[in-house]
């Protein structure tokens, strides 16, 4: 051969060894990379928060700490702003500390000065003046773009109400406002309560008329009070004490406050030092002097409908010395708490997640978080303020969320629920898995159940028992039962086969009787008319000809007596029976019917892995047997299913795989409602069917965007385990046997 | 007897019952699709019922089933007529008839909206009568013949609907450079923008010339109409351009029925859907279905075979190639829906966001290749298939006696010249098997397509003749997709029940003949080397 095409040749060869290596091991990467993948999308859920201090700058006009009593930053972190004893707001830059405007809140009385200011809500105060007024203030940001097409902001401040002093020096006022109309809160000394109510209405000609009502509240309890809070829209107050109790009046009827909770909160009589609403105005966050921060929100409890007691529901983070302040997030049911000491905290009420923890060598004395919630406003005792931007995308999710039992607002105990959206921005996510994987567990149980026993007696049959003929009709026949797309399965499941059973429930149960009935009944026939000729045919592997006739039959007879059976036994009705006699609701897409649809997609895998492993059996272990004097039923049993079984084994493994990933059964024929019973009437939501329904709804890098890839891993990892285990006996067999 | 039993007989005719069972279940879901996919285009007599207080009802009957409170009969009848119903649907019971009959008039219309229309035709309107009919016809030979000519009109009007939606095309694009130049900061003196803007400008008034041209057109047609009562007397203008077919459904002959079917089941194959996809054709459907496969295979099929073929000739046998195998097996084993939404993480948003940033960054944030389309989707499924194309390659290599390796080898060729020459041709069968199988696998596979392109109403085939013609951004339909949305998202599923059932039963069809084929291919091709002569 020429030297040229030598070459050439070989170089072939060697380009050719080099690309189809690289394939291989691209594959066997790819493998990893979808892990990798899916489980990169997924950690950010686990990961820990941290916040990274971006910006220090001094007070401007020279103020110090102790002269400052609000700070807070717009949405975009660009500004911050200071309130100080005068009553100015001051507006500063962060990045060069230039001061952008000062707006002043006055009281109307001249050289007042504010004693305290109260954070009513995001960029909401109420300021509190030596005169004894209170006016309610408001930072607006209004953002717009100029001709360069930069951002630029405005600010202004409006004044909302305005409450004139009260008779008495009052210890401590809180002040609500609302479009129907403002509350004030007054505790007097002897814990005595002075409550005003202005509710403003509109009759049909647009006129306003606003009504005063007053009420006072004498000795509310024997310790001294010591934190106030009334929730946004004035209807709620809470009340703390300096012995640990907590109360809870309704206000929602002008003049008439009604106590609801009175309660020894922490036993050990410690004192209450802060108070807060989360969003939703439901939770109550709670600080005390040994600076636990707890949540409580009033629990329906067995007195009656509608009665409810505050209990605690969430015990978060322990400060080192009694909590100062607490500052809830406009965004998600964060608390930001600051400690004597000066360290903050950042906790998430509902997943009980203890986010951060900040301690700063210089303490910190005001702190307030922004807008979305993504940075941290603090003020520190030597006249810094310092912004620190929060890294903490998911706080609602974390191993607690996903996994445990968690108590959700107005549920009457911790449960695992997934729900993971609504209407409203105050929802809370409950974002648990467990109803997910129970769905799974639940429905892959209900299909094996019907599924392992048909498959593998089939298989037995088709490879021990029956024809070679018929062998070579049955192994495609049901290969081709495996090629049926499974959106066809659930479809038919949904469409057909569950009104066909809702119908005629009965019916299918008569089978259940029906059909052992009569294949005993044949097999007393059977045993005296075995020795003709044609029985002898039919026993040798031909026995279904006999059985398909009879199956139909009895199938056919038992709908046909069904009704008969509703009317005798169940009253005419067996979907009422069942609700009256055993308290279970029959849903039209249940269990029943998972377990025939997902039975069906998983039959056909099992069948053939299974018939493999049995005809691959080597011939002389079976004919030793029968050669013995064994039985051909013997032969099987004792001898070709034990040697068979790490395959039979394998086969199972694949098929629990193949149900545990299934998704278009599960989601057209089950009810996709994620509860968790056990009942058979009843549908469920397993993972797969989750991720399909909810991954249109999710926006990407969204908490439950993450969550469905958690889930996605989840499957992965339960069909790498089942396949794995299966692959790894296959192999042993396949070394055992020489091939398989 | 005794004996019978101590032989462990019983048992044996219990493995015989459950594959009868099995099997039973599998004619079962068959026969159910069979019986409702054929039967769903069979064009029904119209019944006509004299109810007690004189009502009467026109319609096709669909059942018949016991009272929920079982002291008789009811039955259920597709009354169409949705316009002046209501509904489609109504259950009759069977005590409240007293007269039956079969009314030779009764006429079946089909409309493009609101369902069927039965009743009976009174009048057809035209323009100019005596250009269209003839003396003495019937009316309906009328409206025959008006339909003729209406058909003509509307044969014009798509023209001009095909130029429009051409111009369109071609006006977007322009607008895309023109975006493209204000992203690039292209100032508005430049020649080039300015050539663009005057190109909008003229594809503009071309624009609004064709849409006249279109309304002046349809214009024309309103004119065409036709009265029709229904059975209890109250009478429906029925436009001629919205009749999609129509026929007297008690006068038909057998080869009129069968007429009408074959003619249903045409536009079953070529048609776009009507009536939010409960009506008309799967065209887009197949069509999406069918590319998506292709461009699936392209992908799949060398990957799968040359990853094979390094397993099965390349490796060697230790602990890494075992590894592999597990890997591979794990990767079919893998949950379609975790297909799904890796494709959406990795391609949708990671490869196509990124393809978008670097060259459509003028159109953000509408995004072109980070939102899912025919390609994602494809490459998802590529992914969910290549393990069947492995697996089968590689028992189809594994097949050849090594005896013919080494004579290969012997005789001086290299390691590739025998794969190429001798393995690949031998084991092309099954080779073939693993492709079929894994079409038929993506065919029907619906989940990962869910997040990763496929719409219920594609506005464009992904292919057509506007440059590139190949759009692989584009979304796409699916028959799989298309049985869940009729049958599960569908406002009127009992309307939708036929549609869903045909549907099924193309996919049905499609799928076990693909598997078929692959099976005989298979077992003709284990015959051939465990009873062959080498």
């Amino acid at each position: 051969m020429e030297k040229k095409t030598l070459r050439r040749i070989k170089r072939h060869d060697r380009i050719a060894a080099f690309g189809i290596r690289g394939t291989g091991v691209l594959v066997i990467a790819g493998v990893i990379l979808i892990l990798l993948l899916i489980g990169r999308e997924a950690l950010p859920l686990f990961s820990s928060p941290t916040a990274t201090l971006e910006q220090r700058v001094a007070l401007p006009d020279g103020l110090t700490a102790d002269a400052v009593l609000a700070v807070g930053v717009d949405e975009y972190l660009q500004q911050a702003y200071v309130v100080d004893r005068q009553g100015r707001f001051i507006f500063f830059r962060l990045a060069d500390q230039q001061v952008v405007s000062r707006l002043s809140a006055q009281s109307g009385v001249d050289d007042d000065v504010l004693t305290q200011v109260e954070p009513v809500s995001q960029y909401r105060y109420a300021l509190h003046w030596r005169s004894g007024r209170i006016s309610l203030q408001r930072v607006r940001f209004v953002q717009h773009y100029n001709e360069q097409g930069q951002r630029v902001s405005s600010v202004f401040l409006d004044q909302e109400a305005s409450f004139a002093p009260v008779d008495a020096l009052p210890n401590r006022t809180v002040v609500a406002r609302s479009d129907q109309g403002s509350t004030r809160v007054s505790l007097l000394p002897g814990q005595t309560l002075d409550i005003e109510q202005q509710v403003t209405e509109e009759d049909f000609l647009g006129n306003e008329t606003t009504q005063s009502y007053r009420s006072v509240l004498e000795q509310v309890h024997p310790d001294a009070l010591t934190v106030l809070k009334l929730d946004h829209g004035g209807r709620t107050l809470y009340a703390a004490t300096r012995s640990g109790g907590l109360l809870r009046w309704d206000l929602s009827e002008p003049g008439v406050p009604r106590l609801l909770d009175k309660v020894q909160a922490f036993d050990d009589h410690r004192a209450i030092t802060a108070l807060t609403l989360l969003i939703g105005d439901q939770s109550l966050a709670v600080g005390d002097e040994t600076g636990l921060i707890s949540v409580w929100f009033p629990v329906p409890t067995e007195e009656g409908p509608g009665s409810k007691r505050l209990g605690l529901i969430h015990a978060l983070s322990v400060h080192d010395a009694p909590v100062e302040q607490l500052v809830p997030s406009s965004r998600n049911r964060t608390v930001l708490s600051l400690d004597d000491n000066g360290v903050a905290h950042l906790d998430y009420s509902t997943s009980e997640r203890h986010l951060l923890t900040l301690v700063e060598k210089e303490p910190f004395t005001l702190a307030a978080l922004s807008v979305r919630g993504d940075a941290l406003l603090g003020l520190q005792r030597d006249g810094a303020v310092g912004l620190w931007r929060i890294d903490c995308p998911h706080p609602e999710a974390g191993f607690k969320a996903l996994f445990g039992k968690i108590w959700y607002e107005s549920y009457q105990e911790p449960q695992w629920v997934w729900q993971s959206s609504a209407a409203s921005d105050e929802f809370e996510a409950k974002l648990s898995l467990v109803p997910l994987i129970f769905g799974t567990l639940k429905g892959t149980f209900y299909a094996m159940i019907f599924a392992i026993p048909l498959a593998l007696l089939g298989a037995v049959y088709t490879s021990q028992f029956g024809s070679v003929r018929l062998r070579e009709v049955v192994k495609p026949a049901v290969e081709i039962m495996a090629a049926v797309p499974s959106v066809i399965i659930g479809f038919l499941a949904a469409l057909w086969f569950a009104p066909l059973l809702e119908r005629s429930f009965p019916g299918f149960v008569l089978t259940l009787v029906l059909v052992p009935l009569l294949f005993v009944l044949l097999l007393l026939v059977w045993s005296s008319l075995r020795q003709r000729p044609w029985a002898r045919y039919v026993e040798r592997g031909h026995e279904f000809l006999v059985l398909a006739p009879l199956l139909v039959l009895a199938l056919a007879m038992a709908l046909q007596l069904g009704p008969w059976l509703e009317n005798g036994l169940f009253g005419g009705d067996f979907k009422l029976w069942l609700f009256q006699q055993a308290g279970v609701r029959y849903d039209a897409r249940n269990s029943i019917v998972i377990a025939f649809a997902l039975g069906f997609a998983v039959i056909p895998i099992i069948f053939t892995m299974a018939e493999d492993a049995l005809s691959n059996v080597p011939g002389s272990l079976k004919a030793a047997s029968l050669a013995l004097g064994a039985s051909r039923w013997q032969t099987v049993w004792r001898v070709v299913l034990p040697s068979a079984s790490p395959g039979i084994f394998a086969a199972i493994m694949i098929g629990l795989g193949r149900a545990v990933g299934e998704t278009m059964i599960v989601l057209m024929a089950t009810g996709n409602t994620p509860i968790m019973d056990w009942s058979m009437f009843n549908g469920m939501r397993p993972l797969s069917a989750n991720i399909a329904v909810e991954i249109p709804e999710a926006p990407h890098g969204d908490t439950l965007y993450r969550v469905l890839f958690l889930s996605a891993v989840l499957l992965f990892v339960m069909t790498f385990v089942l396949n794995t285990v299966a692959e790894i006996v296959r192999q042993r067999l396949r070394r055992k046997y020489g091939r398989f | 007897m005794k004996t019978f039993i101590s032989r462990g007989e019983p048992q044996v005719w219990l493995t015989a019952a459950a594959l009868t069972t099995t099997l039973l279940m599998g004619l079962t879901l068959i026969v159910v699709v069979m019986i409702n996919g054929l039967g769903a285009f069979w064009p029904s007599r119209l019944v006509e019922l004299e109810l007690q207080g004189g009502q009467k009802v026109l319609g096709e009957l669909l059942r018949r089933e016991p009272l929920p409170d079982h002291s008789g009969m009811r039955q259920q009848f597709k009354v169409g007529n949705r316009d002046l119903y209501g509904m489609d649907f109504r259950w009759v019971d069977e005590k409240q008839v007293i007269g039956r009959q079969w009314p030779q008039q009764a006429i079946t219309v089909e409309r493009s909206e609101y369902g069927h229309f039965f009743g009976f035709l009174k009048q057809v309107v035209v323009p100019q009568p005596e250009q269209v009919f003839d003396a003495g016809d019937s009316p309906w030979q009328q409206l025959a013949s008006a339909r003729k000519a209406v058909a003509a009109l509307q044969d014009k009007l798509d023209e001009v609907m095909s130029q429009i939606n051409s111009v369109n095309y071609a006006l977007e694009k322009e607008q895309d450079r023109l975006l493209r130049f204000d992203y690039q900061g292209v100032s508005g003196e430049d020649p080039q923008r300015l050539a663009v803007k005057a190109e909008i400008e003229s594809l503009k008034a071309e624009f609004a010339q064709l849409v006249r041209q279109q309304r002046q057109q349809q214009g024309q047609l309103t004119g065409y109409y036709a009265q029709f009562e229904d059975v209890n007397g109250r009478t429906k203008r029925i436009e001629l351009d919205g009749i999609v077919r129509c026929y007297p459904s008690n006068e038909l002959s057998l080869v009129g029925r069968c007429g009408i079917y074959a003619s249903k089941l045409w536009e079953l194959l070529s048609g776009e859907p009507r009536e939010s996809n409960t009506e008309g054709g799967l065209f887009p459907a197949i069509f999406g279905t069918v590319l998506l496969v292709f461009v699936m295979s392209l992908f799949s099929f060398p990957l799968g075979v040359i990853a094979a073929v390094y397993l099965r000739e390349y490796a060697g046998d230790g602990l890494m190639v075992r590894l592999v195998r597990i890997a591979v097996n794990n990767l079919a084993g893998i949950p379609s829906i975790v297909y799904g939404i890796f494709g959406l993480g990795f391609f949708v948003y990671g490869i196509g966001s990124g393809i978008d940033q670097l060259f459509f960054p003028e159109r953000l944030p509408t995004p072109t290749f980070g939102t899912g389309g025919l390609l994602w989707a494809s490459l998802t499924l590529a992914l969910l298939t290549v393990p069947v194309v492995i697996v089968t390659t590689e028992e189809a290599l594994g097949a050849i006696p090594g005896g013919i390796r080494e004579g290969s080898l012997a005789l001086g060729s290299t390691r590739f010249q025998t794969l190429t020459r001798i393995l690949l041709p031998m084991a092309s069968p099954g080779i073939m098997t693993g492709l079929i199988l894994s079409m038929a696998r993506a065919a029907g596979e619906v989940a990962p397509l869910m997040i990763t392109g496929v719409v219920k109403l594609a506005p464009a085939l992904p292919l057509d003749g506007q440059f590139p013609f190949f759009h692989l951004e584009r979304k796409f339909m699916h028959l799989g997709f298309h049985i869940y949305d009729i049958g599960f998202q569908s406002p009127n599923v009992e309307a939708a029940r036929p549609m869903v059932f045909v549907t099924t039963l193309l996919l049905v069809l499609i799928v076990l003949l693909m598997s078929g084929v692959a099976i005989r291919l298979r077992n003709r091709m284990k015959k051939k080397y465990t009873f062959g002569t080498f």
